[in-house]
């Protein structure tokens, strides 16, 4: 295998999301850099997840119920986003749906992390047929178009919260598996894992206290730089009509009920959509500040 | 001898592959409890008309000889029927096809430009590189129908420069590819022709973004380690301008990670064109879909997951081999 066919099993080959693992170099420079940046950023993150957890509290009016005038542009001193066709305040429905996004896409995340975390984790540690059998069985699953497939699974299970995220984890765990491999493969060949099992340790506690610790920082960085992924195909799905059902506030689905109204009242469709871009921008900067301090990068 | 072998495999594997997708859409059909016999024959229907259509469809069978009938149905082109539309899911997928398939072909044609206007810019340092930068990173976050909104919002009710929906202004008009710009072209209708291409034009740069993105970025990381490589000193050495080393000596050189990058980024072009159909009222497989999900229409999902499952399967192992074509030594 040459150089360049190492790159199908890199991380740049995730099937269809966009490569996030190189954001760092395209991302335009901030006026002030350094650690600052990168804890500022996370600063940053923390006060999104903050806003998600209470948005309940936030949310000035009732997101499912008509408060006010139709069609109230954004700016209003009563509803600063606006309200939609029958009256609802967007505010409100927007820091719903925000939770919405950003609890479940951390949800996803976490679950593709653990699952995909310790199928690499045995695959690399045991090696020989376990590794073969897991690694192929993973390869399928990355050969198939990701969100396509997680279309079909959410479909096939009907309308709702939990099914769209178990549509998605069926079709994420795969790339962390890969990675994880990967990186327990390097492991497991270098001098203190060595050193372990020729001093008798176990297999469980060579996992746990060898493997393990040296694994976890590329996985969280992994896992940080995809939770904008997550995000941005979660938005797709509920847009299609695969999320909840109708009046519960969703970005995806608000944007998708209210287009036909785009060219009279842009703000009700476009402004669950810019919700979603701040999510993923703020999960993008978010990944690239953890893995500048986790990797020392600069 | 060792590239038929190459091809062989790569054969087998593209096999395999469609085999697993009907595995996995078998099961999520058995899964989704869509049940075709109530949905044809209704709620009132007897006990009797029940058990006769259900041993006529053959769903009293074992799993796995039901299996095998999705399977050998597949192979003749049988989807079963659409619970919305009642026609034969192969029948919708025909008609819609066309608009999906043309709106995917320029917006891959554009993507691949923009991905390598993008990284040739940037590596020869080009002025205002930095700005495209900046704007297609903030174009990749964003989800892909915000765009649409935006390019409707902008393009077509402030400037007026573009229309901003369906396929044609013209009624639709039946021609022999369904692909309205080739159809214009074959029939010499070049109205026809124009009038189609200004109607994919957003679309299809709606879609392109984030790919082109995606793909820019592989290129352009493999071109600058490409500049570093001692040929490339050489050209250097000998006088060349800059522009001269990247178009004729590190190009062709640095296609390959990004021809990977494109077959995979295809598929994202099949989610975002569901999305972005949605947005442009484009009456193709994305529109289809959306409007089967609200009812359940469990066959046309699966017929609509599986075409263009297949297609990204068959473009990859297409890149698999074109990538031995530009580096012979993968093949080794």
């Amino acid at each position: 295998m040459t150089a360049t066919a190492e790159v199908t099993t890199g991380p740049e080959s995730r099937p269809d999301r966009v490569g996030h693992e190189r954001v760092g170099r395209l991302r335009p420079r901030l006026p002030f850099g350094g650690r600052t940046a990168d804890l500022a950023v996370l600063a940053l993150v923390a006060a999104v997840t903050l806003v998600a957890l209470l948005a309940p509290v936030l949310a000035p009016y009732d997101p499912v119920q008509p408060v006010g005038r139709l069609h109230v542009p954004v700016g209003d001193p009563q509803h600063p986003l606006g309200t939609d066709g029958i009256g609802r305040d967007l505010l409100s429905r927007t820091l719903l749906g925000l939770r919405t996004s950003w609890l479940t896409a951390l949800v996803v995340v976490a679950i593709g992390l653990v699952v995909g975390g310790l199928v690499g984790l045995a695959a690399g540690a045991a090696g020989g047929f376990v590794d073969a059998l897991l690694m192929r069985t993973t390869d399928l699953f990355l050969a198939l178009p990701s969100t396509l497939v997680a279309v079909a699974v959410a479909a096939a299970l009907g309308p709702g919260l939990l099914n769209t995220v178990i549509a998605i984890s069926i079709v994420w765990w795969p790339f962390y598996a890969r990675i994880v491999r990967g990186e327990v493969r390097s492991l497991v060949s270098r001098p203190h894992v060595e050193a372990a099992r020729m001093a008798g340790v176990g297999p469980v506690r060579l996992v746990r206290r060898h493997l393990l610790p040296g694994v976890v920082p590329s996985a969280v960085i992994t896992a940080s730089l995809d939770v904008g992924n997550v995000v941005l195909v979660m938005a797709s799905l509920s847009f299609l009509g695969l999320g909840q059902p109708a009046p519960a506030p969703e970005l995806g689905a608000d944007t998708a009920r209210s287009l036909p109204e785009l060219l009279a009242h842009w703000w009700i469709p476009a402004i669950p959509g810019i919700a979603v871009l701040v999510l993923s921008l703020v999960a993008n900067l978010g990944g690239d500040a953890v893995r500048n301090l986790l990797s020392g990068r600069r | 001898m060792i590239r038929v072998r190459f091809l062989a495999g790569r054969l087998a594997a593209l096999v395999a592959l469609v085999g697993v997708l009907t595995i996995v859409l078998f099961a999520l059909q058995e899964i989704s409890g869509a049940d075709p016999v109530a949905a044809t024959l209704g709620p009132n229907a007897s006990p009797e008309a029940v058990a006769a259509e259900r041993a006529r469809l053959g769903l009293d069978a074992p799993a796995f000889e039901r299996y095998l009938h999705y399977v050998g149905g597949l192979l003749i082109g049988d989807m079963g029927t659409s619970f919305r539309t009642r026609r034969p899911v192969s029948n919708d997928i025909a008609t819609y096809l066309p608009a999906t398939v043309e709106l995917v072909s320029l917006a891959f044609v554009v993507a691949l430009v923009l991905a390598v206007a993008f990284a040739v810019l940037s590596v020869l340092r080009v002025r205002g590189a930095g700005v495209v930068r900046a704007a297609l990173f903030l174009g990749s976050t964003a989800p892909t129908f915000l765009l649409g909104i935006f390019g409707l919002v902008v393009f077509y009710q402030q400037l007026g420069w573009l229309p901003g929906s369906g396929r044609t202004s013209a009624s639709e008009p039946a021609g022999p590819t369904g692909l309205l710009v080739l159809d214009g072209l074959l029939t010499g209708d070049v109205g026809l022709s124009v009038d189609a291409l200004e109607h994919l034009l957003l679309p299809a740069v709606v879609l392109a973004v984030s790919p082109a993105l995606a793909i820019g970025r592989v290129l352009r990381s493999s071109l600058l380690t490409t500049l570093e490589t001692d040929h490339v000193r050489t050209a250097r050495a000998k006088g060349l301008t800059e522009r001269a080393i990247v178009t004729r000596h590190v190009l062709r050189n640095s296609v390959n990670a990004a021809l990977s990058m494109t077959g995979l980024q295809l598929g994202f072009m099949f989610a975002g064109v569901l999305v972005v159909e949605n947005v442009f009222s484009w009456p193709g497989l994305g529109s289809y879909l959306s409007a089967s999900i609200p009812v359940a229409d469990f066959p046309a999902v699966a017929g609509v997951t599986f075409v263009l499952g297949v297609v990204y399967i068959v473009a990859n192992t297409a890149v698999d081999v074109l990538q031995t074509a530009a580096d012979p030594r993968i093949a080794l």
